[in-house]
């Protein structure tokens, strides 16, 4: 047992670099399904195309890092206010099955699309870091894992000082608290919502970006990661940014301490046994705050 | 009225051709299935395969087709899928009306589909399919699925020998992909690694879709083994040696069948130096026909074929063989073809490989050890 102890910080530093990548993708969909209440499950493609545009960057333009996460998110950017107002703005206010329906039509779409125009091949996004180990002490990194983790905090820290500090990021916290009071009190809602999809588009655009350096990008890439991303953002609470990211960095962790101790067969379980878990006692999800209106 | 007239037409016509073999169809083209994952995870492997397929198939179609007919595929995507295995062979029996079909890559769905076509006494030849359980569940002496390469357990047995005796190494941890495919291969090393003095110290499985590795490899690094084994497909295999050596594990690595692929050492980097494979076909093979065949291919695709390529192209040119010696595009009668087909040469293999099917459909031949050394795989010789 003591030896198993010992791969114990190993175990914790890959759960956080796991974890960070979940973070941004399901922060990214907690806007968009806790905020917007928009099901979408083409967010795991919206994942993949960020990697693909990082691939475009790195190595077609043959960009450094900085450079090319600035493309993704300018592509996504794009990408995303292409898909609310063709897609999603047309069946807002109607049944929102219609959503949930197009939203899948969509992910099947986005993936057959690069299947047929890359091909199914995984491509690498080029980080230009030195490759091979860093180790510290007993533990073993690479420079695009730190990436990730710094890139995560960065990006996030920087969403939370845009939502606290400026009128879009309140107009945007007031729409999730309620939309219609929202609206009363002066917000532009049609504006604040395709400027939430935007946003959620990007963010799931750099996680896909930041983790193909380390793992490359397919078509199916985003297959298991939005399957995470929706239990992230049950668990935390629909809308929650701060529990999303709790939860998320938890998640990573979860899943590597049971892959590590447990099993890997179990690593993608867990995190479904813990939703229904959190469901069953706490519906509103560990950080929700909203309860029934009367 | 008319309708039920000309349904009741079409019944007949179909039942007539059901039972008169092909005399319906004498200036039609010989229709054969292919069914491949041509989506999903294992899109990779399956448009490769595709692309030998399509190559026999143009390579007969210019030399005349057969029984006087060009021979016309009929493609259906499984997506690597149990469920769209078993609608995709439905749809080409059913609404196509294929005598044969060559398919498919997953194991899993190669099961699934055979206990189909079985049904409806069409036989299929594997394309690419490894796990023995799938010839396993033939009746002896009766095979519906057949294989033109060994399964799982003659490849898990070759590597267990190959492990201890080419590479030195006796404890050995095993990575698996929770497949059929990855679950029989990893099941019968474990059984023949401890008749050759090896012993498996550590199993870890993994999803088809994982592309982290960093947690288990952690627990292999601990564990201190000789060789890591990896029973699974290219791309989690070109992941699992990448991650490796980023997590220091410095060990010998050797991979299951579907990792002979120069895509591999491309995705690897330079971690692949010393990576280990099974082999049963390379560009440089000395098998003649083989080699014959890397000639055409490269004059044609401008690019090396590889093991993908060798298995699409010995399925289909093997298939159309049955046919022309069945003399009838139906399959009771392909099915009896194949059970004689020890003079038909493949490209895969040792010199003189011929698709002399056993008992339950499968060619057991010699599959061989490729070494990647200066970011090439050498291929060790037969022993």
């Amino acid at each position: 047992m003591v030896s198993d102890l010992v791969l114990l910080p190993q175990f914790l530093t890959n759960g956080l670099v796991i974890g960070s990548g979940y973070v941004l993708v399901a922060v990214g969909l907690t806007l968009i399904f806790g905020i917007l209440h928009i099901v979408n499950f083409a967010h795991g493609e919206f994942y993949m195309l960020g990697g693909f545009a990082a691939v475009l960057g790195s190595q077609l333009l043959g960009l450094p890092a900085l450079p090319t996460l600035l493309v993704v998110a300018v592509v996504m950017a794009a990408f995303g206010l292409v898909v609310e107002r063709v897609v999603f703005r047309p069946l807002g206010g109607k049944d929102p099955t219609n959503a949930i329906i197009a939203s899948f039509g969509l992910s099947v779409l986005l993936q057959n699309l690069m299947l047929k125009t890359v091909g199914a091949e995984p491509m690498a996004v080029k980080s230009g870091f030195a490759p091979g180990a860093i180790q510290i002490g007993n533990v073993f990194i690479t420079a695009e894992r730190i990436a990730i983790v710094a890139a995560m905090a960065v990006i996030v820290a920087a969403l939370l000082l845009v939502l606290r500090y400026t009128w879009t990021g309140r107009a945007l916290r007031s729409l999730s608290e309620n939309p219609t009071v929202a609206l009363i009190s002066g917000v532009n809602v049609r504006r604040v919502s395709l400027i939430t999809f935007v946003i959620g588009s990007v963010l799931a655009g750099l996680s896909g970006a930041l983790m193909s350096t380390v793992f490359m990008v397919q078509p199916n890439s985003g297959a298991l990661i939005v399957m995470k991303a929706f239990i992230i953002v049950v668990v935390a609470g629909m809308g929650s940014i701060e529990g999303a990211i709790i939860v998320g960095l938890a998640l990573g962790l979860i899943e590597s301490l049971v892959a590590g101790y447990m099993g890997n067969e179990l690593r993608d379980i867990v995190g479904f046994l813990i939703v229904i878990l959190v469901l069953a006692v706490r519906p509103q999800g560990l950080f929700g705050l909203k309860t029934e209106r009367s | 009225m008319r309708s039920i007239v000309s349904l009741s037409a079409m019944a007949v016509a179909i039942s007539v051709s059901v039972f008169a073999g092909s005399s319906f169809a004498q200036d039609k083209p010989v229709k054969l299935g292919v069914m491949l994952p041509l989506s999903g995870p294992a899109a990779l492997a399956g448009t490769s395969i595709l692309e030998g397929i399509q190559f026999a198939a143009e390579e007969n179609n210019a030399k005349g087709g057969v029984l006087g007919q060009q021979v016309e595929l009929v493609i259906e995507d499984d997506e690597g899928n149990a469920t769209k295995g078993v609608t995709a062979v439905r749809k080409l029996i059913e609404q196509e009306g294929v005598a044969a079909i060559s398919g498919t890559y997953v194991s899993g769905v190669a099961l699934a589909a055979t206990k189909v076509a079985r049904e409806f006494k069409v036989p299929m030849i594997s394309a690419g399919s490894t796990s023995s359980d799938v010839t396993d569940y033939n009746e002896a002496g009766d095979p519906w699925f057949f294989r033109a390469f060994p399964g799982s357990r003659e490849q898990a047995r070759q590597s267990a020998v190959d492990m201890v005796k080419k590479l030195d190494a006796t404890k050995v941890a095993v990575l698996h992909e929770n497949s059929v495919y990855g679950k029989s291969l990893s099941d019968s090393l474990a059984a023949n690694l401890a008749e050759v003095g090896g012993a498996i110290i550590l199993t870890e499985t993994y999803n088809p879709d994982e592309r982290d590795f960093f947690s288990v490899l952690t627990k292999v690094r601990a564990a201190q083994p000789d060789a890591v084994y990896i029973a699974g497909l290219m791309d989690a295999g070109a992941q699992i040696i990448k991650q490796s050596a980023e997590l220091g594990v410095e060990t010998q690595i050797m991979g299951s069948g579907s990792m002979m692929s120069d895509k591999l050492i491309e995705l690897a980097g330079p971690a692949s130096e010393g990576f280990a494979v099974s082999s049963m076909f390379e560009p440089s093979t000395p098998n003649e026909f083989g080699a014959a065949f890397t000639e055409r291919f490269r004059a044609k695709f401008n690019k090396e074929p590889d093991v993908y390529s060798a298995l699409g192209y010995d399925s289909m040119n093997v298939l159309i063989e049955a046919v022309r010696r069945a003399g009838v595009a139906d399959g009771a009668a392909i099915q009896a073809a194949l059970k004689g087909m020890d003079d038909v040469p493949l490209v895969q293999g040792p010199q003189g490989t011929v698709a002399d099917f056993d008992e339950q459909g499968s060619v057991p031949f010699k599959i061989g050890l490729a070494i990647v050394r200066n970011g090439k795989r050498e291929w060790l010789p037969f022993d």
